[in-house]
């Protein structure tokens, strides 16, 4: 058994010091001698053409610096279809104009001077109908996408139809569900001559650079982009038009220039998880195997695309390869409405698309009259991946969202997690009987499958600095999932050093080599094999360079603590600070672009709830829930337990709570605050524990997988599951609010009636 | 004809952990935006600046109150307390120290506002049961959703101040 000086030991979160004691700095916390404030004029229309814009009261305002319109703004795109302003409106909230002045209160001003005149178009506010032919168009290219679905097909439905001995379908749906992260989205713009520096709360400063530097027209060198701390975001924060906007203002202004977004404005203009309908049809034979799955998903990106197309992919990865089935088939709809703009949220179309699969996989699981745990273990994706053939040359890195067969997986703990999930929650024993008569308990379970990190190409840098110290650099932003504590982790075990030893710069891209988004669960496996890779280099280079000094060959010699020592002789060493002195600073740099070319990198896990229903209130309370999840090793187990805690709990919103509205009437988003889009607090948190597979991945960075976003995938399918096996109601829109819930207890009363 | 803002400004007197202020403050200011702005306190965060998310908590005399729904003007000659008074990264509290112990926090933007609330809690209640600690903390919102951990540092911090 391998023993490791860091890996698999609960360092202090390295971050968490400062942010205890108010120190950290965020994006809104940077102040700026002569700095600005910034203020966005939002569109009242769902959907407008903008025919003209007059800023001249606005202007005259004493105090008023700058003011930016859609007319002179600059021309280049932020994203393919939106240029930093646009003559175009397209949802409630959309950027019209901006201005910036001396103070906040100045700036709220100015807007109310400016006047508008629009030209209303015709709107539409819901997916399902944005798809049908008559629909008012959003856009001249259609609602639809790409003008067709997405289709990806493993074998034949038709085939695996035939095959069965029964088929059910059932079709789901899931709100546009907020990202709200809790602070709100903030840039700070300033200009030296032609150098921009921006100061952003981001998830990926590398990204930033390079999209305002297309935006802007500016080159890419002449703009530095600066993380702060980031007070979260799940995946929402990755637009660049508020950077955008800010820059510009900055550069009219010729002063430094601050927007922070209203918690209003965060609800509206920020990014939330995509609303969905999906509807899933499964071929099953008597005995319970599974010999079709076809699931169709109609998504609503809102009015911009965003991230859409991951998502609207993502969605369908469930039904593609969680059960184990040659004929599979998934159709993706993802359409433009005039509502706010979907973005990518913790696992992106994960959680909607196994909101379907699991439920339904439950009603097939009664019909058959076999337990629905009886019926995940007989039809899991094993070790071996999925029947059918490999698409992939042999020679090709594999796709960590497969649809072919024939591709085993690097790792599969699944099943152990089935196994100890369902023992922790004692699932063959039916839940106590309340006392009172209302009170119902029951117990749910779902299952999940999701990419396992390997992601885009990761540069690490690892320094011996001129005073002996160690350093990592990476572009990797830290969004409060721990990456500032992992990376150091794994670079410090892999030099043979403590973990305190190694000092980390993230995010800022004038210092730190390129990093892609810290998202897709992708850090730990991507940037950390880099940071594992760099480390490596470093440790040989500095053992290189000392066999000389310590007059012997490089294997005599290791790495401890404080420098490197002779491994017969210890008393030959020097420090790290010596080797520094006479060597002078030593710097490696390691790019990857992680991925196995034999398997399929995936993590699992299995989610298991018991809850409480209130059958005169509708209201569900979670009793008990455990979280069992296969991520590889585990590198930091106390940041990765919070970590799925913190999952469960966010998703127990999305399930039970969360959801924006929108009015169809006029597109106005009716609940853009945390009392209305009602999220979890400390109360409504359930007795949790969280089991960890023992799984150690072959291929990720001292065997971890992807570990951020699966914590999120089951919990819906687990709750609505125990809230059937409660109270015999199957309530397939979520979220499962208390007047839903006595909702379908009367309707389907009705029915049995 | 939009309205344009008018202001009136009065001066008082803050005492901000301990140490007084004189202060010309526009009748609009929030104490949030008075420790943010004026003095460079920005521990306190402004997370929705309508007293719905509890980013923003401070004590005035001794309780927990949303700086971002407090004016300024209603706060002169009154005692406040902000995380900056607890101590710094190199010298924690008990409480802070729990929470680094027991990994009470993610992102950390609602962590400042977390830390107040329990600090008003463990001053009036040494040994708080679950329920009194998720009661005194129910007006802080973390999106992380740390709340396991941060219940958990709270109830060690309680242990650690008894021991």
């Amino acid at each position: 058994m391998t023993t490791f000086k860091t890996i698999g030991k609960s360092e202090p979160r390295r971050d968490l010091p400062e942010k205890l004691t108010g120190e950290a700095k965020y994006t809104a916390d940077v102040q700026l001698p002569g700095m600005l404030f910034g203020k966005i004029l939002r569109s009242p229309h769902p959907h407008a053409r903008i025919l003209s814009i007059n800023v001249d009261a606005a202007r005259n305002l004493p105090g008023v610096r700058a003011v930016v319109t859609p007319f002179d703004a600059p021309k280049g795109q932020v994203a393919p279809d939106m240029p930093i302003l646009d003559t175009e409106a397209r949802y409630v909230g959309d950027e019209v104009a901006a201005v910036a002045a001396d103070d906040e209160d100045l700036a709220e001003a100015a807007l109310s001077l400016i006047e508008v005149k629009y030209e209303q178009l015709p709107f539409v506010t819901d997916a399902v109908e944005a798809i049908k032919p008559d629909a008012p168009q959003t856009r001249p290219g259609g609602n639809l996408v790409g003008g067709k679905p997405l289709t990806l097909i493993r074998g034949s439905v038709e085939e695996g139809f035939a095959q069965a001995d029964r088929i059910f379908e059932e079709t789901y749906s899931t709100p546009a569900q907020a990202g709200a992260a809790l602070e709100p989205r903030a840039a700070v713009a300033s200009w030296d001559g032609d150098n921009l520096t921006v100061w952003k709360s981001t998830r990926g400063v590398h990204a930033d650079q390079l999209a305002l530097s297309l935006a802007l027209d500016v080159p890419r060198g002449n703009i530095r982009v600066m993380g702060q701390n980031m007070g979260a975001g799940y995946g929402t924060k990755d637009e660049t038009r508020l950077g955008a906007i800010t820059a510009v203002l900055a550069q009219r202004a010729g002063r430094p220039v601050k927007i922070e977004l209203t918690r209003q404005e965060e609800f509206v203009a920020g990014r939330h998880r995509h609303g969905t309908t999906t509807t899933v049809r499964m071929g099953v034979k008597n005995d319970g195997t599974v010999t079709a799955v076809h699931a169709t998903t109609i998504m609503d990106t809102g009015a911009y695309l965003s991230s859409g197309p991951g998502v609207i992919r993502r969605a369908g990865q469930g039904a593609l390869y969680l059960y184990r089935c040659a004929n599979v088939q998934y159709d993706g709809y993802l359409t433009y409405t005039n509502t706010p703009s979907g973005g990518s949220y913790r696992a992106l179309g994960a959680p909607q698309g196994h909101f379907a699969l699991e439920s339904l996989a439950d009603t097939i699981s009664e019909a058959l009259g076999i337990d629905p745990l009886e019926f995940r273990l007989k039809n899991h994706v094993g070790l071996e991946g999925q029947p059918g053939e490999r698409v992939t040359p042999a020679n090709e890195v594999l796709d960590t969202q497969p649809v072919e067969g024939g591709v085993p997986f690097s790792s599969n703990g699944l099943r152990e997690c089935l196994q100890r999930g369902s023992e922790a929650i004692d699932w063959g024993q039916p839940s106590e009987r309340p006392e009172s008569g209302n009170l119902r308990r029951g117990k749910g379970m779902g299952m999940f499958i999701y990419r396992g990190g390997a992601g885009g190409r990761s540069i690490a840098r690892m320094r011996l600095e001129s005073d002996g110290s160690l350093r990592l650099l990476t572009g990797l932003m830290d969004v409060g999932e721990g990456s500032l504590t992992v990376m150091p982790q794994i670079a410090a075990e892999e030099l043979g050093v403590g973990y305190g030893q190694v000092l980390v710069t993230f995010g800022d891209s004038e210092t730190t080599p390129e990093a892609p988004l810290t998202a897709g669960s992708t850090a730990t496996f991507s940037t950390g094999t880099a940071t594992k890779e760099a480390a490596r280099q470093l440790k040989a280079r500095i053992i290189e360079v000392v066999a000389p000094l310590l007059d012997t060959e490089p294997s005599n010699l290791q790495i401890t603590d404080d420098g490197v020592e002779h491994i017969q002789y210890p008393e030959r060493s020097v420090s790290f600070a010596q080797i520094a002195e006479s060597v002078g600073e030593i710097e490696v740099e390691a790019a990857i672009s992680p991925g196995s070319r034999d398997h399929v990198i995936n993590s699992f896990g299995a989610h298991f709830a018991e809850v409480e229903v209130d059958t005169d209130t509708g209201q569900v309370r979670v009793l008990r829930y455990i979280a069992a999840h296969d991520s590889g090793r585990i590198l930091n187990p106390k940041l990765a337990i919070n970590q799925v805690e913190g999952g469960v709990s966010q998703m127990l919103g999305f399930t039970l709570s969360e959801q924006m509205l929108t009015d169809p009437r006029n597109g106005v988003t009716l609940n853009a605050s945390f009392l209305e889009h009602k999220s979890p607090t400390v109360q409504d948190f359930p007795e949790m524990q969280v089991l960890f597979a023992d799984v150690v991945d072959p291929v990720g960075p001292f065997g971890a997988k992807a570990l951020g976003e699966p914590p999120s995938i089951g919990v819906a399918p687990a709750v609505a599951n125990a809230i059937y096996n409660a109270i015999g109601v199957r309530i397939r829109d979520l979220p499962l609010t208390p007047d839903r819930v006595l909702n379908e207890i009367e309707a389907q009363r009705g029915d049995s009636q | 004809m939009a309205q344009l803002p008018i202001s009136y400004s009065a001066s008082i007197t803050l005492n901000v952990n301990g140490t007084d202020h004189q202060i010309e403050v526009d009748h609009r200011w929030t104490l949030l935006r008075v420790l943010r702005d004026v003095l460079g306190l920005t521990g306190a965060k402004r997370g929705c600046d309508r007293g719905e998310c509890g980013a923003c908590t401070v004590l005035v005399d001794g309780d927990p109150v949303c700086s971002c729904s407090m004016l300024a003007l209603q706060v002169g000659g009154r005692q406040v307390r902000t995380v900056e008074g607890l101590g710094d990264a190199n010298s924690l509290n008990v409480l802070q120290e729990a929470f680094l112990a027991e990994d009470g926090g993610q992102c950390g933007f609602c962590t400042p506002g977390f830390i107040m609330s329990a600090t008003a809690l463990l001053e009036s209640n040494t040994d708080p049961t679950e329920d009194e600690i998720k009661a005194a903390l129910v007006g802080n919102i973390c999106r992380c959703n740390a709340y396991g951990r941060i219940i958990e540092s709270v109830k060690a911090a309680a242990k650690s101040e008894a021991s």
